[in-house]
Parts: C-alpha cells; structure tokens; sequence
C-alpha cells in the first residue's frame, strides 16, 4: 500500500473536518491551518497507522492548551511543541518514534501534526477522542486507567514545567495554574505510549477519517442541505432562527432554541464549552459522545459556541464521533459528565 | 440657509454617478463613464449636475465620495506602495511571518518585506519581552535599503497595549522622517495575523491614497464646488480625506454600504433588505436602523483574510447581462456577462446574445430596448429563468434576514427588472425613484461615526467605569469627526468576556453615530 501523506493540499479539507468535529468548541482551527499551511510548504508529513510502528516504540501526544484568544494574537510555536515534546522523551528515557493528537476535533488536531513536522516525526492516524472534548482526561486511554504522564508544558518565554505524576482529579487543575502563569495559553505534550498499547485503545484512522469528512463537507457546503446532510453521513435536527440563547454558568450549562423554520418544531441545544445534545421538541435527538454541530446558514461554516447570535438562521445536525464510545464510558463522555441528564436510550 | 446641498458621488469601476440632495430630496442626477484617470469621469460628473442652474455648484455644503478605486488597485495588484511590515512579538508569534499565506502575486507587488523584533504584550499587559530600539532600528534601515517606502507595524496584544506600536512609529519617525506608518491596533482587532494583513494592505495603499484623493478633491475643486469633502467607508459613515489618505482599508467595502443606505433613503426605510442588481453581479444586504449589517466572520480582502469591519453582503453571480444558456429543463445564467456591451450585445438592443435583459423584457417586466426582438426565445425558458432567478433571491434574502417576520426588499442598480414582484417570505418589494443612482445616494446621506474597540481588564464597577469611558470616547470621537454633537447617539455596545482566561477581561466595542454638521466651521477630520 502506498505510504499515506498529509501536503500542503489537505490542509483546507483537514481543517474544515476538525471544526465539525469540535463541536463548537476545542478553539479555532485557523491559527493552526495557517502555521500548518506554512510548515508543509516544505515538507510533507508521513501519517502512519499505529500497528505499523514497532509495538515497544514510544507515541508522544501533542497540543496547545488555553485561551483561543491568546493562541490568535500569540499564536503557537512549534518549538514549544517540540521542547515539551522532549521534556517527555527525557522523563521516559527513550526515543520517540511517533506523534499523535490528544484529540480530532477543533485547534488540537491541527496542533498533532504541526507537533510532529517539528519534531521531524511520523504522525500517527489516530487520536485519543475522535473529537474534541473540553478536559484533557476525557478519552480512550483515561477509560484504561491510563494517566497522562509524565506530561510537559512550555511557554513561548522558555519556561518547562514537567509533571512527573498526578492523579485524575489534578489534572485539570494543576495544568490550568501553569497555564495562566504561561500567559494565558502553552503547549503540552503527553501520554507517551507504546505503540502497539496505543493502537489496543487509541482511536484508529481518525486522522484520515477527519480529513476525509472535512473534504467531503468542502464538496457539498454550496450544496442543497440535504445533499450536506447526507454527504457527512450526518443526522438533521432542524434549521431555522436562533429564537434564545441561555449563556452557561459557572455552574450548569447553558442552551439555545431553534425555532425550525419548516415545522415550527422547538429545537432545543444544550452547550457548555461544546454542543452537548439536542431535542427536538422535547423528544431526545442526538447527546454526547456523538457530535452535535451548528452551522451558519448563510455560510455553512461551523459556528462556536460563543459565536451563535440570537436571530442567527442556522442548521442543527449531529454526526458520530470517529470512535464507538462503550457505554461504560458514559460516566467520562456522555451527557452525565457534562452535568446534563441522562435521556432515554433513543 | 444658502448652502444646504449635498453632493453625493460614487466612483464605480463602470460609471461615475453623482447627486444632488436637499434634504432627502434629490434634486439632479448624473451618471457617466468612468474614467482611466477618474478624475475627469467625476469632474464631468459634478459639472453635469451643477449645470442645472447657475450657482448651484455654491449652494452645496459638503460632497461625499464613493470609491472602489483602493479595492481595484489591490486587486489588480497595481500602484501598490514597496511595503515593509514589522512584527513585534519575539520570542513569541514567530512560527507564522507576516504576508504568510497571501498570493504569490499580491506579497510581490508589496515587495514581500518581513521583520520581526522583540516587543509584544500578555493579554493582561505584562511585557512578552522588552522593545529592543536598536534591533528595530536595524530591521527599518535593512527595510529602507531594500527600498520599502510604507511600514506597517503590529505588535502581540496591542488592542489591549498599543504602547509598543507607538514607541515604534516614534523612532521610525526619528528615522525616516517622511514615511508612512500603519499602526495594527488603529486598523484591526484581537486576532494578530488578520490585523496585521488589514495593516499591510492599509500600508501598501498609502501612496496611492495621497494621489487619488488628490485627484478627488482636484475633480470638484475644478467643477467649482468648494464645500468639504469626505469619503465614505466601509460601515457607510463618513470619514475626512486627511482620514483616508491615512486609513485607505476603511475605504474598501464603501460601495455595498452605499448602496444599502441610498436604497433605505430612496425608499423611505430605516430596516430592510436591499438587492443591488449590478451588470454581473447582484448584492445582497441588510440594513437593520439605518445601518448595514457586519459580516459576522473575518473577511477576505483580494483573497487576504482580514479583521476589517465589512458589511455582511451575499454576492451572486449573475446580473443584468448575464448570458442566458441551456434549455428550459436546465436554464443557465452567468457568471458570463455581456457587462458593458450590453447595449450592443443584447437582442433587444439588435444584438445576438441572450441576456438575462432580455429575459425580463421578454417576460414584460422591462422595455427596455424592442421586445418584438425576443420573439423567438421559447417562453418556457424565459419562465425557467425568472423561476431560478427567484428562487436564488429567495434562498438569498431567506439567508440574511434575521426574523421570521415577512422582510421588505429594496431593489436598486441598474439590472433590477430580472427580480419578482413575489419572492418568498418577501412582504414587499420596492423600486424606488432614483434606484440606478442609489450609491451615489447612500454617500451624500453618510453620516459620521465614531468608535472604540478595546480589552478591559476590570471588575465590577471597574469594569462598568471602563465600559462608560469606552463610551464617552465614541461620542467624542464622532464629534471629532464632524458630527453635530446634540444628534450623536452611541448606537452600539458589545461587551464579550475573553474565554478561558483567568481573572476577568472583556472586549469592549461602542460605536456612536450622528449627523454631519453641515453648517458649522468643520474641525479638520479624525476618526479611530
């Protein structure tokens, strides 16, 4: 079989997959499509499955953490990557023979193979989520009790910090504080894994899968909706004018109503940092793990949480995620874990 | 009261149109062929409609001006400025140089001259690193003997802290007395690479904007009308010529904006949707109290993604003279247009081609030209036409609104008679008197505005302190500009929180707008 590569070509259909598969969150893929665009204007990036590496041979995960808003005017390094990166290498006394994203959906995904072009490495198909999801912890390794360290964090000023160990309920925490010493936003990289440990209980094909969505999105976005709809293989929930939108709290998660402009049906979507679940007058449609997306109507484009305006004509729909969540994840991944109740199994 | 006309003037890149307006009332209108040199298209413009009486050119208080004149150039690539552009940043930002990511042929037209230098802030104000003068001093004498003449110069976090910018502008000033600088954070928002394109392209337009609005003002000077003169920008507000020789940018999306507005005017409408049906293409717009809507995403700018403030436009492709093609099973229109040969190419003008004119006069809805000509199209092709046509509007103006409430459309320019009386959803549709020299309208009735756009790391009562100065400094800002200070109102204020920030800092937009002060002594004009 040829040798699998992501050029400078891919970057546009790369981007718009992870943007869908944000979820309305994991920050905005266009600083990394332009750092991206950049680096492959060089060089190529090999994309390899990780059952074709050597079982022992060490992955290293990498991404950017923090305020969208300072990765876009601070940007992101991939020296900082890199020197992260190697931060972990050192802790685990080994070479890294490949880099992987924490997650497919939103900035990250990017960020995974910008990682792995510095650090002059294969990047492996596959990630950790099949989608974007707010916390570090929320994936397939977490569920095998699989700890993110030892994990390194560096700032643009210079500054390491490795964590060498900590335990599930530090983890977000602790890396929120170095990140605000870190200016608001910083580059982590962890969760070294063997190869073949990584290829058991990672999340297969995702990068392939998200590049694939992404261009057959960038096909149809012109389209006539059901076409879209169909083309992502996604599910239609309604389209009409954002009639309320209800902010989140510190505490509980806030919603937006649809008013489908076919039916009058209510829809109903439930979001925090992401899009949570829908309902389409009052009856369950589609919840986390499973990616719920709003598009602008007017230019398909996937919206962010914070950017939906009330008045806004959008479409709601939900697509799978790249990885079939057990259902002994729920506690991790599913609604619960965003402090929504559980619905009836649909 | 002797002098209150307006004269409103719209520079296309096909006709130069001008009016006259007392009031909202228009009292001459002209439109003729746009000029290679501009300048004689408008001063024949101007004269044809201050001939129409003796003195009339006396009785005018302030002229306005359209111009697309700075997007063609950026388009085209030509008279464009050797530009240098300064980052401050290191070590940060670096991974992405400035001019990464436009066209090959636009950042060679520009000259393609990057720097970067240490400098930049936090976003809670703390320093990235120290400004080093002599590694900028360095960076601008490499620029200067590389032959750049303009510099744009942005630094990480200026909205926030523009300190570092302005310490910059101060030793290249020292330096290079005479060259032109672009500031970012007087030119953009948060989001460092889009601001810093909109900086550059600004730079790289500052020679040309001495000429042309030289040309402009030398245009009306010569056609013996001496009231002040403005130009309109992308919001639609009015801005001074020493403004835009400053802030070409803002001039960009002028034409949509005036068009929306001149419509709303002709029409009697504060809030409504305007179709412009131009020869080749058609716009779509929104109006909500008097204003455009802003496009919600960063906009591209002659394919260089930008964070300028545009109108939010739906453009399509097909227009008055566009060519008609297919069957009735599947009608094709444009994007070929027979444009400015519709006169000749058209059959109803005895031409040879089928134009989406000849659709309309064939349909009854024009008559233009001889309708016996379009004898021989089948009318279920004419019906397929108007029915994509229509539904393309429909799906269109189904877009931009924002309510389920039955919309009013404005359609104005040239090409309107391809749209329906009955689009969907479409309460009414509007011709108004006057509607081929809507743009020329939308800029005489401009009106002045005044803004700011800044981060606020406040809280509390703070914050609201913050937010209320925000404010007072919009109105101020207008008045400066212009503006009548007992009709300047602050129309909008937006306060986002930044995400996934520690502590509490907010963006903080307010934009205050009022009406031009015809008759008072007019203070030399500065927006921004």
């Amino acid at each position: 079989m040829a040798e699998r590569r992501i050029e400078r070509e891919d970057v546009d259909a790369f981007a718009a997959g992870a943007a869908i598969l944000g979820a309305g969150g994991g920050g905005d893929v266009r600083v990394g499509a332009h750092l991206l665009r950049h680096l492959l204007a060089e060089r190529s990036l090999r994309l390899v499955p990780a059952a074709d590496l050597p079982p022992d041979g060490i992955v290293v995960h990498t991404g950017a953490v923090g305020s969208p808003d300072v990765i876009s005017e601070r940007l992101l390094s991939p020296v900082d990557l890199a020197r992260a990166a190697a931060a972990v290498a050192e802790q685990v006394m080994g070479p890294i023979r490949a880099a992987a994203a924490f997650e497919i959906g939103g900035l990250n995904a990017l960020v995974g193979a910008i990682g792995a072009i510095e650090l002059g490495l294969p990047f492996v198909d596959g990630d950790l989520m099949g989608r974007a999801f707010p916390k570090l912890t929320q994936n397939t390794l977490a569920l095998n009790g699989v700890a993110p360290v030892p994990l390194a964090v560096a700032s643009p000023a210079g500054d390491v910090v490795v964590v060498p160990l900590m335990g599930p309920r530090a983890v977000e925490p602790i890396l929120a504080g170095i990140t605000a010493g870190m200016g608001g936003a910083a580059s982590v990289a962890g969760y070294p894994i063997a190869a073949g440990d990584l290829d058991r209980m990672g999340v297969r094909g995702s990068v392939s899968a998200c590049i694939e969505l992404g261009r057959r999105f960038l096909a149809a976005r012109s389209a006539a909706l059901p076409v879209l709809i169909g083309d992502l293989g996604a599910r239609l929930h309604g389209v009409g004018r954002v009639e309320e939108i209800v902010p989140r709290s510190s505490t509980a998660p806030g919603t937006l109503t649809v008013i489908d402009g076919g039916d009058g049906a209510v829809v109903r979507v439930d979001h925090q940092e992401e899009f949570l679940a829908t309902t389409v007058d009052g009856v369950p449609g589609a919840s986390t793990p499973d990616v719920v997306a709003v598009l602008d109507n007017r230019s398909r484009r996937p919206l962010q949480v914070e950017e939906v305006r009330v008045g806004q004509a959008v479409v709601v729909c939900s697509l799978p995620a790249l990885h079939t969540w057990p259902a002994s994840a729920r506690h991790l991944v599913g609604p619960s874990a965003f402090g929504l109740v559980e619905m009836e199994e649909r | 009261m002797d002098r209150v006309l307006r004269l409103g003037i719209d520079v296309g890149g096909t006709n130069t149109d001008a009016v006259l307006l007392s009031g909202d009332t228009v009292v001459a209108t002209a439109k003729e062929a746009s000029t290679a040199d501009v300048t004689s298209g408008i001063a024949r413009a101007v004269g044809a409609v201050v001939a129409a009486r003796p003195g009339l050119a006396r009785e005018v208080a302030a002229v306005m001006i359209g111009t697309t004149h700075f997007l063609n150039a950026l388009v085209d690539g030509s008279h464009l400025a050797p530009t240098a552009v300064i980052r401050l940043g290191l070590p940060a930002a670096a991974a992405v140089p400035p001019l990464s990511g436009w066209p090959d042929r636009l950042r060679a037209s520009v000259g393609g001259h990057v720097f970067m230098c240490h400098g930049g802030h936090e976003y809670d104000g703390r320093l990235i690193s120290p400004f080093d003068a002599a590694e900028f001093r360095a960076a601008v004498d490499a620029a200067h003997h590389a032959g750049a003449r303009s510099y744009a110069i942005s630094s990480v976090f200026s909205p926030v802290a523009p300190d570092l910018e302005l310490a910059a502008a101060q030793l290249l000033a020292e330096e290079l007395p005479d060259a032109p600088v672009s500031l970012s954070h007087e030119i953009g928002t948060l989001g460092l690479l889009e601001r810093e394109n909109a900086t550059a392209l600004n730079a790289a337009l500052r020679e040309l904007a001495e000429v042309v609005t030289d040309g402009l003002v030398g245009a009306v000077r010569a056609a013996g009308v001496a009231a002040p003169i403005f130009l309109s920008s992308n919001d639609g507000a009015l801005m001074g010529v020493e403004y835009a020789r400053r802030f070409p940018v803002t001039t960009l999306a002028s034409g949509p904006a005036n068009s929306m507005r001149g419509a709303a005017v002709l029409a009697g409408r504060t809030s409504c949707t305007v179709i412009d049906v131009g020869g080749t293409t058609v716009d779509v717009g929104v109006l909500e109290q008097g204003y455009p809507r802003e496009a919600p995403d960063d906009v591209s700018v002659a394919l260089v993604p930008t964070n300028v403030r545009m109108p939010d436009v739906i453009s399509l492709s097909f227009g008055g003279g566009s060519v008609v093609g297919g069957s009735a099973d599947r009608p094709t229109l444009g994007p070929r247009s027979v444009g400015l040969r519709l006169r000749q190419d058209a059959l109803v003008f005895g031409g040879d081609v089928l134009t989406a004119t000849d659709i309309a006069v064939a349909a009854g809805r024009s008559d233009l030209g001889e309708r016996g000509l379009t004898r021989g199209v089948p009318r279920s092709l004419v019906d397929a036409v108007l029915a994509q046509v229509r539904r393309s509007l429909g799906d269109a103006v189904d877009r931009m609104r924002l309510s389920v409430d039955p919309v009013t459309a404005v359609v104005v320019g040239g090409g309107g008679a391809i749209v329906a009386d009955d689009l969907p959803d479409v309460a009414e549709v509007i011709r108004p008197e006057h509607h081929e020299v809507a743009n020329a309208v939308g800029a005489a009735v401009a009106r002045v505005s005044g803004e700011v756009d800044r981060v606020v790391t406040a809280t509390g009562a703070g914050a609201r302190d913050a937010v209320d100065a925000a404010a007072q400094e919009a109105v101020d800002r207008a008045i400066a500009a212009g503006a009548r200070p007992s009709t300047v109102q602050v129309v909008d204020t937006v306060r986002l929180p930044l995400n996934y920030l520690p502590g509490e800092a907010y963006r903080v937009r307010v934009k205050a707008v009022g009406e031009l002060a015809l008759q008072d002594p007019l203070p030399e004009v500065r927006r921004g």
